[in-house]
């Protein structure tokens, strides 16, 4: 075996490039020669995994040729030339037909003694071709394999099991037994005889860490295999963890708290005990664990600050360790932490402030952003200061985080908007890439949103940054805000030079966005701005592109007509809501022949005003900021998500949302469409656990006169049909002794088979008048059906059902279900501007902590926190700023203080300020 | 002087021994793979699990080499007989002797598999197996229900054998040898 064939590999003789079709033509040629020339053939196969490792691909019929030709190569008395033939197999195993052919042969090569060496590479090959026809035939041969005493097959056996769960979960399932000896196995074996063993097969050096690695792919597949039955996996946890010392591989015990995270996660009474574990895996001696463990313990939802502490703790020690990389994790989780619970953080300060000059600058990069977030106002410049020193030396990835944490800092506070601008502005002269760059510009974008003083510098920095920019995309953002922005800044003409320049440096793309800026200027009150303006505009129609000349016309043709006209098409108050266009526009053009003979109904899209497109916007940002707690998913992995930048899993707790998610399936139904438009649906509640037999969710929508209360109801069970499924849905009856809510109709399932889902839909009309507009109600829920018990051996239901009822939980109508959450700039000018005040206060007893309080607060009112204040950086005090608008649209603020202390739990003060009396009402009674 | 021995073995090797390629083919549980045990001089076993797709065996034969190729009886792997039959010196056709109601569609996917033009030429050997079961068809029956008779454009040779009893399997390794080219 010679290392030199690796030279003429990759770039063949001469620096050739290696062609596709070649190697092809050689390949069939060489592997149908006879007698088989072991060496060439292996010089063939490693150029064939080196094409289609780097991406290229084989047609189908060619995939199938090579495929076959290959077989020709098996049982081949050389042992290289056997590994790489799996190895192709593999990688053919997905693009060629009637891999199949070769499972036995392969099987002849699982088979043989433990200490062959292609033997884990057969088991490999042999999952990939495999299919759910054929995957009995191997059942009791990877069975053997998962026990086999040497951990290299045994391990190939585990992934293999991994792969083949798609093909038949079923039949893995029965090797759950196995796995199960696997991953406690370990122990029987000393570390001196994998390492002997391995050394013997030449496969690699096996250290000492990687000789357990059995036990991590058996915890894998056994996770996988119990997955469905949530008792059986606590009890494997609990098992496993105070195994003790059986727990050899770190990687393996990293999983395990994986696992503990989900557990919390989804069982709340799990928690507890739970928690202990974690505590105990704070002190193991791997470093790997403390850090999952740590993370684990700060990602809980809701942690307290008693259980946070031994974590930061054991972060705070790895702070000062001497290796790189645990300082890196755990600045790392400490930032991530900081960004919820500041106030947590503030202990491990001094130990931070030490690794601002750390010789790396990732970890520096990290030290500093967590200083910005845990810091208070005074630290911030000299901290800007010292980031400005190395922003040059960093990669554009941490430059992404550095932004992105003083874009929190700005929102966090304003006042401090002067040097944080000048710090944006100068980096971004810096030189960097599109997503460094877009990330400022983003930036800058919130700073003038949200920070009206702000504006006017900001929007001259962007006017620096588009004379020279070299990315499209964000010249055109910018000069759509210019164009948004500029008419009402006191001098406008300044932007109007600077859009022109662009109207005659840029591309077309560019052009046609400076023309539509330009167009909104000539709103602006005075004559001689507008007179420019059209010179300009005129100038424009000479341009050479077709989109440019339209829109100027177009812009010119407006501008001549009447203000509240022009002002409607070139500045339009409010847009349609992009998602629902799109969505109507797919339906039309699928719509097929007969759709197209009617012109599009824009009318049936939902307009959204400014003012709501703002509040989706900051919470979408404030929450893209945060990390996403509770999401310690398995697939996230721990190299997911640097600091913010992962708003793919944003929570949408908004009403908008939620209505045009089932607007569609709702106009569907002809009973509803008499109802009218649909204002509001509510999130989906559960109102079962989640294991019983029937698990319902139910959802409201609300109506202008009418309640409808969707229940979607799934049936697990595996051997019962439910007929004539309904739920009986009793309204509460009010004080004065009369019924609200009058029930009109119930849209039942008629049949819901067995492991199926339906729908249910109760109708309601509401009291109507404007003094009921709030009236809410408690709902109490009976599911009613026949249940009919499956014939096992028929495979059909009995004539005969009886009757059953099930109780559910109530469903709620109220405060929350009348407000939008809703962002406004001002608070205090807001407060300020509203009459009717009351306020209430309340004593939460069962309450932990300040930040549980809050997020309870805003949840139960369904209002939209303002300035920051959703976290407490207090543990004792904090000030809670809401603002929402009605479904009617008037407008109500509310400010909270509260007070915590262990004894008593939280105490909270809600005063609420509204242009309706009943409103100010209802905010300050929905807490109770 | 054990390298002077070698060094002869290997002249020898490159005058005289000689590579062969045979394809074993037939309806699932003819017995293809119990022959090619015995061929190969392994002990008979009646418990083999089905050939899923094909295997690939080396059986020598004084200075032969023959690689036998074992393909799968099964309905869905005898559309790929004819890729494993191309070049190879010899086909080995096994029939059941035992079984008259595989037998048609035995010869049916004969006639078949002996018109596809790729193949011409190539010798056939028909082996009914399974013998020594007490209503099995002799020789001529099997011939007559195989309509060996009508085969013109080749050499085939039809055998009556037994994988079990060993009866007449040397018969089949001299044939193959005298096919080796």
């Amino acid at each position: 075996m010679s290392y030199k064939k690796n030279e003429d590999l990759d770039s063949g003789p001469g620096g050739a490039v290696m062609d596709k079709m070649t190697v092809f033509q050689d390949c069939i040629a060489g592997f149908n020669a006879s007698p088989i020339q072991p060496r060439k053939c292996r010089v063939l196969l490693t150029k064939l995994t080196y094409l289609l490792s780097t991406g290229d691909t084989f047609a189908r019929d060619e995939s199938t040729r090579l495929f076959f030709s290959i077989t020709k190569l098996f049982q081949h008395k050389d042992i290289a030339l056997r590994q790489m033939v799996y190895l192709v197999i593999k990688e053919l195993a997905t693009s060629a037909d009637d891999v199949i052919m070769v499972t036995s042969s392969i099987m002849k090569d699982t088979t043989v003694g433990s200490d062959v060496v292609y033997r884990p590479n057969a088991i490999r090959t042999l999952a990939r071709i495999i299919d759910a026809s054929t995957i009995q035939a191997i059942e009791r041969l990877i069975k053997t394999a998962i026990v086999d005493k040497h951990p290299i097959v045994s391990s190939a056996a585990l992934i293999s099991s991994y792969h083949l769960l798609p093909v038949s979960r079923e039949v893995v399932r029965r090797w759950a037994n196995e796995t199960q000896d696997t991953v406690l196995a370990q122990k029987v074996f000393p570390q001196a005889a994998y390492g002997g063993a391995a050394g013997g097969l030449g496969i690699g050096p096996a250290g000492p860490a990687s000789s357990f690695m059995t036990q991590y792919h058996a915890l894998g597949l056994l996770y996988q295999l119990r997955s469905h039955d949530r008792m059986a996996l606590i009890k494997m946890i609990q098992q496993l963890a105070n195994a003790g010392s059986a727990m050899k591989s770190p990687a393996a015990v990293v999983m395990l708290i994986r696992f503990v995270a989900r557990a919390i996660d989804e069982d709340r009474n799990m928690r507890r005990p739970l928690y202990t574990l974690l505590e105990g895996w704070l002190k193991h001696k791997s470093d790997m664990v403390n850090f999952e463990a740590a993370k684990t313990i700060l990602e809980m939802r809701d942690s307290t600050d008693a259980e946070a502490s031994p974590a930061i703790n054991v972060l705070q020690l790895f702070l000062s360790s001497p290796r790189f990389v645990s300082r890196f994790s755990a600045i790392r989780i400490l930032n991530r932490f900081a960004m919820i619970r500041p106030q947590n953080v503030n202990v491990c300060n001094i130990d931070i402030e030490a690794l601002i000059n750390d010789p790396n600058r990732s970890i520096a990069t990290y030290a500093i952003t967590t200083l910005l977030k845990t810091g208070n106002e005074a630290s911030v410049d000299r901290l800007m200061k010292q980031i400005t020193g190395f922003m040059n030396d960093i990669s554009d990835e941490f430059k992404i985080i550095v932004v992105d944490a003083i874009r929190s800092l700005c929102l966090k506070f304003p006042s401090k908007q002067a040097s944080m601008l000048s710090f944006l502005s100068g980096v971004l002269r810096d030189e960097g890439g599109y997503e460094f760059k877009r990330a400022v510009i983003e930036a800058m974008f919130d700073l003038i949103k949200f920070v009206p003083d702000s504006k006017e510098d900001a929007l001259s920095y962007l006017c620096e940054f588009i004379e020279d920019c070299e990315f499209t995309k964000l010249a055109v953002r910018i000069l759509h805000l210019l164009g948004e922005e500029g008419p009402s800044t006191a001098h406008p003409t300044k932007y109007i030079r600077y859009i022109y320049n662009r109207v005659v440096l840029e591309n077309a793309i560019v052009r046609a966005a400076a023309v539509t800026a330009l167009s909104k200027f000539s709103l602006i009150d005075d004559a001689s701005v507008q007179e420019s303006v059209k010179v300009l505009l005129t100038r424009c129609l000479d341009d050479p592109d077709d989109e440019v000349r339209d829109r100027a016309a177009m812009a010119l043709r407006l501008s001549a007509t009447e203000k509240p006209i022009a002002k409607e098409y070139l500045s339009p108050e409010s847009v349609p809501s992009l998602g629902a266009l799109e969505q109507q526009l797919i339906l039309y053009v699928t719509g097929g022949p007969d759709a197209a003979s009617i012109a599009f109904d824009i009318s049936s899209v939902p307009f959204i005003s400014k003012d709501q497109a703002d509040a989706d916007q900051f919470r979408a940002k404030t929450m893209a900021t945060l990390p996403i707690l509770g999401g310690t998913s398995l697939d996230s992995g721990s190299g997911a998500g640097s600091g913010g930048v992962s708003p793919s899993k944003t929570p949408a707790n908004i009403g908008e949302d939620y209505a045009q998610k089932y607007a569609t399936s709702l106009a569907k139904i002809p009973e509803l469409q008499a109802f009218g438009a649909l204002i509001r649906s509510s999130r989906p509640v559960q109102l079962t656990e989640s294991e019983t037999e029937y698990v319902i969710t139910g959802i409201k929508h609300l109506y202008k006169e009418h309640l409808v209360l969707q229940f979607d109801v799934q049936n697990t069970l595996p051997d019962t049909v439910l007929e004539d499924v309904s739920v009986i849905a009793n309204p509460s009856t009010a004080d004065d002794g009369t019924e609200p809510f009058v029930e009109e109709f119930i849209i039942a399932i008629p049949r819901l088979t067995q492991e199926s889902t339906g729908t249910i839909y109760v109708a309601f009309t509401r009291p109507s008048g404007e003094e009921h507009a709030y009236t809410g109600g408690v709902f109490s829920n009976i599911l009613r059906f026949t249940s009919k018990e499956i014939d096992p051996t028929t495979g059909e239901p009995e004539e005969e059902g009886y009757e059953d009822e099930y109780q559910v939980e109530d469903i709620e109508i109220g405060v929350a279900d009348f407000l939008v959450p809703t962002y406004v700039g001002n608070f205090q000018h807001m407060w300020d501007q509203l009459s009717f005040e009351t306020s209430e206060t309340y004593n939460l007893a069962g309450v932990g902590s300040l930040s549980e309080a809050c997020s309870s607060v805003i949840d139960s009112l369904s209002m939209q926190p303002l300035e920051g204040s959703e976290t407490p950086l207090q543990n004792a005090t904090h000030v809670l700023k809401l603002f929402a608008r009605t479904l009617q649209g008037g407008k109500v603020v509310a400010l909270v203080r509260m007070a915590y202390s262990a004894k008593t739990g939280v105490t909270l003060k809600i005063s609420a300020r509204a242009e309706d009396e009943r409103v100010a009402h209802m905010v300050v009674g929905g807490i109770a | 002087m054990s390298w002077f021995w070698n060094f002869y073995e290997f002249i020898l090797s490159l005058f005289w021994s000689s590579e062969m390629d045979i394809t074993l083919l037939g309806l699932q549980n003819a017995g293809k793979t119990s022959l090619l045990r015995v061929l190969g001089g392994g002990e008979f076993t009646s418990d083999s699990i089905p050939t899923i797709g094909f295997s690939m065996k080396r059986v020598r034969k004084g200075r032969v080499n023959i690689k036998c190729w074992d393909l799968g009886g099964q309905p869905r792997f005898r559309s790929m007989w004819e890729r494993y039959c191309k070049g190879v010196n010899a086909i080995l056709f096994i029939v059941d002797s035992a079984d008259p109601a595989t037998l048609q569609i035995a010869r049916m996917e004969f006639e078949a598999l002996i018109s596809k033009p790729s193949l011409e030429g190539i010798p056939v050997l028909v082996l009914g197996n399974k013998n020594d079961l007490p209503d099995a068809y002799d020789v001529d029956s099997v011939i007559d229900i195989m309509n060996l008779k009508a085969v013109d454009d080749r050499e085939v040779s039809c055998y009556s054998i037994s994988a079990k009893e060993r009866t007449n399997v040397d018969a089949v390794l001299s044939w193959l040898v005298s096919k080796a080219s």
